[in-house]
């Protein structure tokens, strides 16, 4: 286990020089921030002046050294635009994103995995088959018309909703959390609902396919015919078989919707990481966008290697080495 | 909100209803607006940079030495009043009894000390025209420019003033979180990408404003926004979607306020002999050609079609009541959409088959920006010009049309002249480059004539400003008679707000709370 561990955090070191690299060489492609911080009419001298107080004066060879010994010293780099630690921004955004994939992630699983059992279970019900349909309207639908459909009516046409923002939010250790007030569990609905709808129709057809397959498997039918009750061979029998590939898409599905959350986020007005994102691509806010990635492949390798562990837990025969 | 006066509410709209009637009634006396914008304010601090959000934000919280009405009209502000003593020296008498947030008193030390701090910063280029400042007392600062310049008060209308002590103390990083200026407002709470709330400051020397708590929220979504005003979470936004104009007016509880903004969009043309996109010589330099190009541009159909009808044709480079502004001279007039004329113009200039070049333009900078520019590809296809056009955000777009100008033939970009002066944008537009430091920086055409370099030096060498206007109508006629650019439209802003709202739409784009009453 503890090679197993040391293996992975050596993955991780890896995957994320490797993305600090590729990135920070890509973003010298994408514009020069100097341009956006100064006026359209700025003289040399002016631009010269703003390139040396931003440290974009020096070689990108240089720039990079800079950002990585600083790194190594847990200095993240500033923002061009704010001029602010890139990693304090993306920090103070983290918790909205987190806790909007949270409820969206909880909604996921609540409706897919039952329902998913269900349209397994009987594969040629008039009831499964309407769910199937509904599920392939949320793999095909777009978040934004979602979103914006969920607006017009929830939110203009019948006022259940407010139509964006965050609502009121409360500290707890340090971190404002809008999940501890009613009016920010008001707010959160919406945006939830549209980020879990994709999710929510992929976890559903992957544990319905699960059913169907280890529902044909002599084990179902031994555990019923020795008395097991229905629930039981689906939910204790069945469903813990069916369930392994469905906890992979969930783990990157999971780390997908925190990274790439920004369009639920774009239409509510939803204060989290994705928006500061498109910003910064926006402004070629260089050192917030690598932060940001790294971060994010922070969490993908960290939700992977918490995938792993759910199967050992799932299925014993598993064991991490 | 909207389920206060429908019947058909569900239990959780009632929950809320109470909430909001409670609040409603303990804030009766007090008045709150809330403003819906397109992004979040990046800074506080005046020093760090400018973008349209942030400069609201920087006018509630700050002051100058000179004040700007929403007609761009000039007048007092932190001084009271100013004088030439000679005709590089100006004296600024200051107003007394002003305080900043934090109760420290105003003080000519103030403004060394911040004219100095915007030289050293991001934005040397807000004292870019003054050559010294000093203080002669408590209440006197005497500024000289380095040489005669009658605008100089228009300049110091963006410099806002900073406490010395305050800021030192505090440093620049800081600044953003805690702003602290003498300005109407004080900032109470900022949620980044969430909500930002001022509160009238008692003590302003202008009198305490009619609103006490403004919130901002950026809701970046057109729709999203739109949806917000519906609702009745805010009761303004700040550019309302074309689209949604027709929407929202359709409702008696709303109102849409439009006017024209200073942003002209403007096209570029290459005078060079040798233009980076176009195969031998430069057909541009001729002055015939850039009047066929414009006389085959049909401003009231890309108003009419890509604009929806919300922008204004621009008659010349800068507004009307500008410097710089002639009376009764209208670009559309001097040049009408003629393409048979403008077929003969191109023919005596040698150029019967037309000719290809590339257009550069943003997909993200301006009001349909991109479409414009396929417009214009379409339009000047008529007369045998061969537009290609090369589209870019705007994060490449202006390092990529940088002077000198390596890569571009013909470029579409927008100005504005804030300082209500078209001094300042002929001399980085249009004057020779190269030829003076300062001059010419933009100059993206690369365009020379050295009747208009005199008549800008003339302008910027007079302390008398009705001279200065002279002069620069000169150059205006020049520029309108040569066309190096083709002035197109001003954008128009379009806000809405719930009735009840009173709104004064600046010129400048600005929305300020402290001009703003509701009932």
């Amino acid at each position: 286990m503890f090679g197993y561990l040391l293996k992975r955090l050596i993955q991780m070191l890896l995957v994320l020089w490797v993305v600090s690299v590729v990135v920070f060489m890509m973003m010298s492609f994408t514009g020069d921030p100097v341009f956006m911080v100064v006026p359209i009419d700025a003289t040399d001298a002016e631009i010269a002046q703003a390139r040396r107080i931003l440290g974009l004066d020096q070689s990108l060879i240089v720039q990079y050294w800079k950002f990585l010994t600083s790194l190594l010293q847990g200095d993240f780099g500033h923002s061009y635009v704010f001029r602010q630690p890139a990693m304090t921004l993306i920090l103070e955004r983290l918790p909205a994103t987190v806790e909007m994939v949270l409820v969206a992630m909880v909604l996921a699983i609540v409706f897919a995995i039952p329902l998913g059992v269900y349209a397994g279970a009987n594969p040629n019900g008039r009831l499964s088959r309407a769910i199937m349909s509904g599920s392939l309207l949320g793999i095909s639908l777009p978040g934004f018309w979602v979103g914006m459909v969920l607006i017009y009516l929830f939110a203009v046409n019948w006022g259940i909703f407010p139509s964006s923002g965050r609502g009121d939010t409360a500290e707890v250790f340090g971190f404002r959390i809008s999940l501890v007030t009613w009016d920010g569990w008001h707010h959160i609905v919406l945006p939830a609902v549209t980020l879990s709808l994709g999710t929510m129709a992929i976890l559903l057809r992957m544990t319905r396919a699960g059913m169907m397959e280890v529902g044909r498997q002599d084990y179902m039918k031994f555990a019923r015919a020795k008395g097991a009750t229905r629930r039981d061979v689906l939910y204790k029998h069945g469903l813990k078989n069916a369930l392994i590939p469905v906890v992979t898409i969930f783990g990157l599905q999971l780390g997908d919707l925190i990274a790439f959350a920004t369009i639920t986020e774009t239409i509510f007005s939803w204060p989290g990481m994705g928006k500061l994102l498109i910003d910064s691509i926006y402004r070629a806010d260089r050192p917030v966008i690598v932060v940001y990635l790294m971060l994010v492949a922070v969490i993908f390798v960290v939700i992977n290697f918490l995938v792993d562990l759910v199967y050992t837990l799932i299925d014993p025969r598993i064991t991490l080495k | 909100m909207k389920y206060l006066n429908r019947n058909t509410w569900r239990i959780g709209a009632l929950g809320a209803t109470f909430v909001v009637a409670a609040a409603g009634a303990t804030l009766a006396q007090e008045k709150a607006v809330t403003i819906g914008l397109t992004s979040d304010p990046s800074h506080l601090y005046p020093l760090a940079g400018e973008e349209l959000s942030s400069n609201i934000m920087y006018y509630h919280l700050y002051d100058a030495l000179v004040s700007r009405s929403p007609e761009l009209e000039f007048g007092p502000g932190l001084a009271e009043s100013w004088e030439n003593v000679d005709d590089v020296t100006w004296r600024f008498k200051l107003r007394e009894g002003v305080t900043f947030h934090n109760g420290n008193a105003f003080t000519a030390a103030d403004v060394v000390y911040t004219v100095e701090k915007a030289r050293a910063s991001i934005r040397p280029d807000l004292v870019a025209n003054v050559a010294s400042v000093k203080a002669v007392d408590d209440l006197t600062v005497e500024i000289t420019t380095p040489k005669p310049y009658a605008v100089l008060p228009n300049d110091l209308a963006e410099l806002l003033i900073l406490d010395e002590e305050y800021t030192e103390q505090t440093g620049d990083e800081k600044m953003d979180l805690k702003p602290m200026g003498t300005g109407p407002y004080m900032l109470k709470e900022w949620i980044k990408e969430e909500k930002l709330v001022l509160t009238a400051f008692g003590d302003y020397w202008g009198g305490a404003p009619a609103i006490q708590t403004v919130t901002f929220r950026p809701i970046t979504n057109p729709a999203t926004r739109t949806a917000a005003l519906l609702t009745g979470e805010v009761d303004v936004i700040q550019d309302l979607a074309v689209r949604d104009v027709d929407r929202v007016k359709s409702e008696d509880r709303f109102q849409v306020i439009t006017r024209p903004s200073l942003l002209n969009v403007v096209l570029a043309m290459d005078t060079r002999e040798k233009s980076p996109t176009i195969e031998g010589k430069n057909p541009m330099t001729d002055q015939r050609v850039r009047e066929a190009i414009a006389r085959a541009i049909d401003m009231d159909a890309i108003n009419k079609i890509v604009m929806n009808g919300l922008a204004t044709p621009s008659a010349q480079f800068v507004p009307e009541a500008h410097l710089g502004f002639v009376d009764g001279m209208d670009f559309r007039e001097m040049y009408p959409v003629d393409i048979e004329k403008a077929k003969e113009l191109l023919a005596d200039a040698g150029y019967p088959d037309g000719f290809t070049m590339t257009l550069d333009a943003t997909n993200n900078r301006y009001v349909n920006d991109a479409q414009i520019a396929q417009a214009l590809a379409s339009m000047l296809a008529k007369i045998n010009v061969n537009l290609e056009l090369n589209i870019m955000p705007k994060s490449n777009f202006w390092g990529y049309i940088r002077v000198p100008t390596e890569n571009s033939s013909l470029i579409m970009s927008g100005w504005d002249v804030p300082s209500g002066d078209a001094g300042s944008m002929y001399g980085a537009l249009f004057y020779s480059r190269d030829k003076k430091e300062g001059y010419g920086q933009v100059n993206r055409g690369s365009y020379s004539n050295a009747e208009m370099d005199a008549l800008l030096d003339k302008a910027d060498s007079t302390p008398d400003i009705a001279k200065r206007d002279e002069y620069l109508q000169e150059a205006t006629k020049i520029l309108m008679a040569d066309i190096p650019m083709i002035p197109m439209h001003y954008e128009q802003d379009v806000y809405a707000a719930r009735k009840g709202v009173t709104l004064v739409p600046r010129v400048d784009k600005f929305i300020s709370a402290f001009e703003m009453d509701v009932d």
